[in-house]
């Protein structure tokens, strides 16, 4: 399909016309200073162009938003009692009623108000929420019974604060009930105040502990099925492009500028070598030891741009056939992906795959509800940063109809390639042909500018096809995994065995480690 | 008296138009009143008792004549020249009257002379300077004129800058004659300091308006200059008339280059217009170094470069001929793209390479005389001053100081003789028309005959020209031909957001400090009516608020005795109720899409009887009012609430609305505006703002407000009124009062008596935390008020302000410090203030610049002298709690 905004230089006039359509239908808002489409005329990258059919597995249904409710959503969690949890960018904390019935026929009520751009909500047993803001990570309560918050427990604030940019996201709470929270740097290339661009803990006794250098602007923080701590970063400099990264205790995370904070924290020291600028993440994780390879890198613009959110799928099945991987959003597409995890020679790694696009806005975060829908929501900024979805904010769900895509379901690594899970069986004639695979590799120059092109490129040649007997999963062969390498697949071909071809060909896997042969 | 009220009534006749040069009386044109009232507004407004004696109210409500004593700096003396000697000549329709028609031509001119000599030698007069207009602002400044509410008593103008509708408008005669633009200015903000009896009201326009509306006015004021000159911003290499590109001011300059014309933007576009001529005519070289632009001269292209917002300055060169006569230049210069500058320089025969001249260059191809100040002679003054009070000037212009002559008084007046006659005599010519004549004669028998009230009253709405905006029972109203001059902001609003209200029944609507407010301060509800409330003064117009009052009277309402309906006023007023704030503005929030009235000041506005008269059928006031009957028939929209009875209900919203600005907020009330109002319970919000990143805001329901820094655990400033503006991650404050505190912790242990108290620097990357802090929230009390929480080495804080309201109103911070140690503490200090000057002006009373802290629950404060002085509460808790309580008053 061909992308109706962006494919060739004279749709920059037909965003810009859509663009000037939004802003008319709001003329009698409030909402008409806060959409100028100062960088609409950028190249956000191609659309998969797969929405239409997307559409008959995952639905996205509105959830309309009464017009005195600012509802600029940066976090998402349910409630013990089933209301959705919301807190916004205005620094309100929204509890949303009616959200998950279909139709839609939701109620807003106001916990709290007053704090500073939550990108991280929390909700206890009790009915409280904990909330991680610019500043700080805060337990929010209602002791009175009112319905409104009325204690603001802080429970850290040892990080400094002190310019913009300087963002905060905050996980749920782990087992041991610790918030995780990813500060972003002072801007891209600058540590300026304490600990920004590590990732710190808060604990319930209210200390703040930190675990890891090396971020730079992260996104969504969060466990991936096995309980390990990623956060996602984005693309800029000695990041290449945006990936999902482990928060691994003691671990350096890619960009340097934090490295000041070492002497500062108890129990950790400086790395005693600091990266080399234009090199490869391989060359350096072997001089750096403490450099923890990206997990996941998502190819820019191919997914993502900006990517927000983590949730993983625990609902039993009713989202589909993709129980315990990663979903995210991301921003400046307004799209979601999904991710899987698989630890390799004690090192995280994975792919990522397209799941849905056409969402209405930029997409801050993700949630699921106890009806196995997603939640997904988020904002557009007047200036600080493009976005695809034209709505100043929404809230919108995604519901999965019950019918199974064809889909690459998983990919995970052998010591002589890959094996490829698909959630319908294949069509054994064409899943054994070598040719229905199209393997090319690449990685990213590491380096202290900003992003990076794809470099260092290689085909696979597909040695060997083997074709599970349930027709669920495919065995390849490759004549060279690429360490530090993108595995970019493109399986245009493949057909179920109902002849259905892929809802999504691509899939991209980043190979830190090779298994060792059996 | 009775038979004078009745006159009053209405009668369809109208005068003041007709012969141009009768004098024009705005009011009369409209207003429907009998040929005797007629004569009493105009014996108030010829002024005939500055001649002819009269006691009562006579004297009071008639209309000074402009004050001249200072008028050599307000006015061109050669206006006032020509004027003096044909008056009605200059300014057909003026009310002053020709005081020489009887005099030989000659001896007029030479009186007009002397008369101006006079006038000027009163007072300085180097000030009256004419200026060139800035056209641009005069571009503004027509749209200002034409939907503020000049119009309504003035002629309305055409493209041209020509009066449409001169034989129905209070002249003005040419003002770019009469007026240099500084003393036009000065005039239309104080318009009373020359024309104290305010039928020229001051229209309260904001300054830049003011001064737009003056260069409109003054387009036609011509001065010698070099070239004329327009400036845009904006994305200007888009072209001129791109929508992004906004026209920015005008005016001369002296050449082309960019320093004579203050800072210039980058992104901005100058155009340059005027004549070129060279003493040595031949081929010119121009060399120009810029972005781009285009010269243009003698109708030709010299050098045309597109610009571009993407690169930097290009070397352009172009060739043409000046001749030696003025010939049309032009140069569009647009200041844009990287590191824009402008050189430009030209060669030609006799005239080596250089820049541009001055003398080179005119904005006109014929010459401007350039203004000379009036030269005094001496000689002619006594001889103006003479003329000034036998001709009887002095009579009306009466702040002169010239001898006064004496006239027969109003009683003893022969109405058919004199002024009121059709002969040509000592006497001033008004010009009177036959009608106005007829009126004159009609009223003078009872002249000195107190009105009745409703007589009084429709006297001063005609006076005043009320009538031009406001209808009041038949007397007047907007006339069909201004009608299309009055505009409004939302058009949703209809008719009711363009037109000022009526006044029929205002006297028994308004509350008699609201109606003070609107005619006394210019209070004005209806901000979007585009035209203004103008004001008139105190002394003019303040009778007419009594009259209104006694003359408007209503049915009483039936008001249930009720109390306690406040909660089903809040429930009404909201989207649970009647949704009232769909359409209503509440509290200085937005509503969704009408921004009908205000409700906030409901019952400080209106009186109680006539909103219940209102609510139960609004149309009964407004015949086109927007708002529908909430209980039609006398039936209640809402039953559930008060059981559907439309009197409690009614009641119930102004006993909810009495609360004014405290009153809670209504259910559904938008939380979109950026500007938190505050009503019963406090308001809170934060990010980067003046207490830093981690400043916290609290809005206070008494109308006090306090930042609070929750990195160092200090209070950063308070203020009184309108609280805050908040936009994600960041905030400012409103209202005004402001006291701010500098950073740092609030206790430390100062060992060393001359170490700087504590705060944190850009590099204390620990601080507080090092020093033993740990900032933990805060709870909010009942009426979501905060008590801060923080730890300070093993002492729990409690910081925790009410505001207060004492017995006279003042609102004043009260602040509670809890201090809480496990365990009896060393000896520590408490920065309670600190400031430029802080004293001990009581038994614990301190005074820190302009505020006062008073302290109890301790004793022993310390003022520790330095920048700033500070004032240092030396402190020990014991084991437990000890309690800390300072009120800030200021």
């Amino acid at each position: 399909m061909v992308n109706k905004f962006l494919a060739a230089p004279a749709s920059h006039c037909l965003r810009a016309v859509s663009l000037a359509l939004s802003v008319k239908g709001f003329a009698c808002g409030v909402f008409l200073s806060l959409h100028v489409p100062i960088r609409a005329a950028e190249d956000l990258g191609d659309m998969w162009g797969t929405g239409e059919r997307e559409a008959q597995y995952y639905t996205i249904t509105e959830i309309p938003i009464p017009p005195e409710v600012p509802l600029k959503a940066g976090s998402f969690d349910v409630l013990p009692d089933g209301r959705l949890a919301v807190g916004t960018r205005k620094g309100d904390v929204y509890f949303v009623d009616g959200a998950f019935d279909t139709p839609p026929n939701p109620s807003f009520h106001l916990f709290a108000s007053g704090q500073d751009e939550i990108f991280g909500i929390a909700a206890h047993e009790d009915g409280s929420v904990t909330i991680t803001q610019f500043g700080e990570v805060t337990r929010l309560s209602d002791t009175d019974g009112d319905g409104q918050a009325d204690r603001f427990y802080a429970l850290g604030n040892y990080w400094g604060y002190a310019e913009g940019h300087e963002f905060a996201f905050g996980s749920k709470p782990d087992p041991e009930g610790n918030i995780w929270v990813a500060l972003g740097l002072s801007g891209s290339y600058k540590s300026n105040n304490f600990l920004r661009g590590w990732a710190v803990k808060v604990t319930p006794d209210g200390r703040t502990i930190p675990v890891c250098s090396g971020l730079r602007s992260p996104g969504g923080v969060g466990p991936n099925a096995e309980g390990a701590m990623f956060v996602f970063e984005s693309q800029g400099p000695w990041n290449g492009s945006c990936s999902l990264k482990h928060l691994k205790p003691g671990g350096f995370l890619g960009h340097p500028a934090s490295y000041n904070w070492y002497p500062l924290v108890d129990g950790l020291d400086a790395p005693p070598v600091e990266p080399e600028s234009k090199s490869r993440i391989t060359v350096e994780k072997k001089r750096v030891k403490e450099l923890v390879p990206p997990t996941i890198l998502f190819p820019y613009k191919k997914m993502g741009r900006s990517i927000s959110g983590f949730k993983v799928d625990q609902t039993g099945g009713k989202f589909g056939p993709f129980e315990d991987q990663i979903f995210c959003g991301d921003y400046t597409l307004s799209i979601v992906m999904r991710a899987t995890t698989e630890k390799i020679n004690g090192v995280w790694q994975g792919a990522c795959y397209p799941f849905r696009e056409g969402l209405n806005t930029g997409i801050m975060s993700v949630e699921f509800t106890p009806k196995g829908q997603l939640i997904a929501g988020g904002f557009t900024t007047n200036r600080q940063w493009p976005v695809r979805g034209l709505k100043p904010f929404a809230l919108e769900r995604i519901d999965w109809t019950g019918q199974t895509p064809f889909e690459i379901q998983e990919i995970n690594i052998r010591p002589e390639g890959f094996r490829l899970h698909f959630t319908e069986p294949v069509d054994k004639v064409v899943a054994a042909d070598p040719e229905t695979y199209e393997v090319t590799t690449y990685c990213h120059i590491y380096a202290g500018f900003y992003g990076s092109p794809e470099v260092d490129h290689t085909t696979g040649k597909v040695t060997r096809v083997e074709v599970a007997a349930d027709g669920l999963a495919v065995d390849l062969d490759l004549d060279a995994l690429q360490e530090g390498h993108i595995h970019d697949f493109d399986l245009k071909a493949m057909k179920s065995s109902q002849g259905e071809p892929l809802l999504h060909r691509k899939a991209y896997y980043t190979v830190n480690e090779i298994p060792q042969g059996p | 008296m009775l038979r004078l009220c009745m006159t009053f009534a209405l009668i369809w006749a109208s005068l003041g138009s007709g012969i141009a040069a009768d004098p024009y009386i705005a009011g009369m044109s409209s207003a429907k009143l009998s040929q005797e009232a007629q004569g009493r507004v105009l014996l108030d407004e010829l002024n005939c008792v500055a001649c002819h004696g009269a006691g009562n109210s006579l004297t009071r409500d008639a209309k000074k004549s402009p004050r001249l004593a200072r008028v050599s700096a307000r006015l061109n003396p050669y206006h006032l020249e020509a004027f003096i000697q044909n008056p009605h000549g200059l300014k057909a329709g003026t009310t002053m009257p020709e005081v020489m028609h009887q005099m030989p031509e000659g001896e007029r001119r030479k009186a007009a002379e002397a008369i101006t000599h006079f006038l000027m030698s009163l007072h300085d007069q180097d000030s009256f300077m004419p200026t060139a207009p800035d056209h641009v602002a005069a571009e503004y400044g027509r749209d200002v004129f034409h939907q503020r509410g000049c119009v309504a008593c003035h002629s309305p103008r055409n493209d041209q800058g020509e009066e449409t509708m001169t034989d129905e408008s209070v002249p003005l005669g040419d003002l770019s004659k009469k007026y240099s633009f500084k003393s036009l200015v000065h005039f239309l903000r104080r318009p009373h300091e020359v024309r104290p009896s305010g039928r020229m009201p001051d229209m309260r326009l904001p300054g830049r308006e003011t001064e737009q509306v003056a260069h409109y006015l003054l387009q036609n004021t011509r001065t010698p200059g070099h070239l004329k000159f327009t400036t845009w911003r904006g994305q200007v290499w888009e072209g001129l008339h791109s929508p992004e590109v906004t026209k920015e001011r005008g005016g001369m300059v002296r050449n082309v280059e960019l320093s004579s014309l203050g800072q210039v933007h980058h992104n901005s576009a100058i155009r340059y217009e005027g004549f070129i001529r060279a003493d040595s005519p031949g081929e010119f070289r121009f060399m120009v170094e810029m972005n781009g632009g285009v010269l243009r001269v003698n109708g030709r292209d010299v050098i045309n470069q597109t610009p571009s917002n993407r690169r930097g300055v290009k070397k352009l060169e172009g060739k043409a001929n000046i001749l030696k006569e003025w010939s049309p230049f032009s140069f569009d210069y647009f200041h844009t793209g990287r590191d824009p500058k402008l050189t430009f320089e030209i060669e030609g025969p006799g005239f080596p390479r250089a820049g541009l001249p001055a003398n080179m260059l005119s904005v006109s191809n014929q010459e401007i005389a350039p203004y000379t100040p009036w030269q005094v002679d001496q000689k002619q003054v006594e001889e103006g001053k003479r003329y000034f009070s036998a001709l009887g000037c002095v009579q009306c212009h009466d702040d002169v100081r010239a001898e006064r002559q004496t006239y027969a008084s109003l009683a003893e007046l022969n109405s058919n003789k004199g002024c009121l006659s059709q002969q040509v005599g000592i006497w001033p010519r008004f010009s009177l028309s036959e009608a106005q004549r007829r009126a004159l004669q009609a009223a003078l028998p009872d002249a000195d005959q107190m009105l009745e009230p409703e007589a009084q009253l429709n006297k001063g709405l005609v006076s005043f020209n009320c009538i031009a905006c406001h209808e009041r029972r038949g007397l007047g109203g907007i006339s069909d031909s201004r009608e299309t001059y009055f505009s409004g902001s939302k058009p949703e609003l209809g008719n009711q957001g363009r037109i000022p209200p009526p006044l029929t029944d205002v006297g028994a609507k308004l509350t008699s400090e609201w109606m003070r407010e609107v005619m006394i301060h210019g209070k004005r509800q209806r901000k979007y009516v585009n035209v203004s409330m103008p004001q008139f003064g105190e002394g003019n117009v303040g009778h007419l608020m009594d009259l209104f009052a006694t003359l408007d009277d209503l049915e009483v309402a039936k008001i249930p005795e009720a109390d306690g309906l406040k909660a089903a006023g809040h429930q009404l007023i909201g989207t649970d109720g009647l949704s009232c704030i769909a359409c209503h503005d509440f509290n200085g929030q937005k509503a969704g899409g009408a921004g009908a009235l205000e409700l906030i000041d409901t019952t400080k506005r209106l009186q109680q009887n006539w909103f219940h008269l209102y609510m139960r059928d609004p149309s009964r006031f407004h015949p086109l009012v927007i708002m529908p009957s909430y209980w039609p028939g006398g039936v209640a929209a809402r039953k559930e609430i008060l059981e559907g009875d439309p009197g409690l209900q009614i009641e119930a919203l102004w006993q909810y609305l009495s609360d004014g600005r405290k009153a809670r907020n209504p259910v559904g009330l938008s939380r979109q505006s950026d500007e938190i109002r505050v009503t019963d319970v406090a308001e809170m919000c934060r990010g980067r703002g003046p207490a830093g990143y981690r400043g916290i805001a609290v809005g206070y329901p008494n109308g006090l407000s306090l930042a609070f820094d929750s990195e160092q655990m200090n209070l950063r400033s308070i203020w009184k009124g309108e609280f805050a503006s908040a936009r994600p991650n960041s905030w400012s404050p409103r209202g005004g009062d402001r006291i701010t505190f500098p950073a740092g912790i609030p206790f430390h242990n100062l060992e060393d008596w001359d170490a700087e108290w504590p705060y944190k620097g850009k590099t204390d990357y620990l601080f507080p935390h090092d020093h033993g802090y740990q900032y933990r929230g805060y709870f909010l009390d009942g009426k979501k008020r905060p008590i801060f929480t923080y730890e300070y080495q093993g002492i729990m804080v409690e910081d925790y302000f009410e505001d207060v309201m004492d017995d006279k109103g003042a609102s004043y911070f009260k602040r509670t410090l809890t201090l809480d140690a496990a365990v009896a503490t060393a000896p520590f200090h408490f920065r309670l203030g600190a400031g430029k000057k802080v004293e001990r002006i009581g038994n614990n009373i301190y005074r820190v610049d302009g505020m006062n802290l008073t302290l109890s629950g301790v004793t022993g404060a310390k003022i520790r002298d330095g920048d700033p002085q500070e004032l240092l509460v030396p402190l020990a808790v014991p084991e437990g709690k000890m309690e800390l309580v300072v009120e800030y008053r200021w």
